[in-house]
């Protein structure tokens, strides 16, 4: 596939990604109890957004991006070494919260750990790393 | 657990279960297949091909553990279990019976 249209690909699936990541992060990290109107639907609602739409983004951004790397030759660049890792604990994160919220939408589920709440700042501090990274490539 | 709970857990070993074989397969195929007909036959597409895929079949594999575990109800030595076994060569086999295990356990809970 042509490199440019592969980085757009890949660029639409970061954007994607990181939304439906947000949006779990925020979901995850609120405060409320089950019983509470409405959270069991939203919490459902974002759980089925990250099922059908944000997991599936995530895959394509690495198929593509991994892809890009190759393509353009960009490894061993210390920065995009840094970048990869980056990456990686951004999609943990992700992971555990496409779990806890598989839990939480469920009435007797336990309170998520207290470190998530801080979830969507390590979002957001990520993914200013990343762009740094990419674009400016300090490395 | 709630009968919506069970079936949510359920959806999520059988997915498990699927990523799992489809690591190991990717992984067979990689070591008996690509990597023979790369340096027995010289046919370096093989590799080429079946790197990446085992590659991302491994990251997705690592990723659904990382889901299914923070879904709640394992506990610590049954984590650690699964994330050896998702570490060693052909572990998701291991890991795949594992959870169909649990999956008959809850089955049969219902």
């Amino acid at each position: 596939m042509d490199y440019l249209w592969l980085k757009a690909l890949h660029v639409a699936a970061v954007l994607v990604w990181v939304g439906g990541l947000s949006a779990a992060a925020f979901a995850a990290a609120s405060k409320g109890s089950a019983d509470e109107p409405g959270r069991i639907a939203l919490l459902e609602g974002v759980r089925h957004w990250d099922q059908r739409v944000t997991s599936p983004a995530l895959l394509i951004v690495w198929g593509a991006g991994l892809t890009l790397a190759v393509q353009g030759a960009w490894f061993p660049a210390p920065w995009l070494i840094i970048k990869l890792a980056i990456v990686l604990l951004l999609s943990a994160l992700h992971g555990i919260l496409s779990g806890t919220l598989r839990r939480l939408a469920h009435p007797d589920a336990a309170s998520p750990p207290s470190w998530l709440h801080h979830a969507p700042v390590l979002i957001v501090g990520g993914v200013i790393a990343i762009v740094l990274l990419v674009v400016v490539k300090p490395l | 657990m709630s009968p919506q709970q069970r079936a949510a857990e359920l959806m999520q070993l059988r997915r498990m279960r699927i990523v799992s074989l489809i690591e190991g397969s990717t992984l067979l195929l990689l070591l008996l297949v690509a990597v023979p007909l790369k340096h027995l036959a010289g046919i370096f597409v093989a590799t080429r091909i079946m790197g990446p895929v085992h590659g991302l079949a491994f990251l997705a594999y690592t990723w659904m553990l990382i889901q299914t575990v923070s879904g709640g109800g394992w506990s610590r030595s049954q984590t650690l279990r699964l994330v050896i076994a998702a570490l060693i060569p052909c572990g998701a086999f291991i890991n795949e019976r594992a959870l169909a295990r649990r999956q008959a356990m809850l089955e049969a809970a219902c």
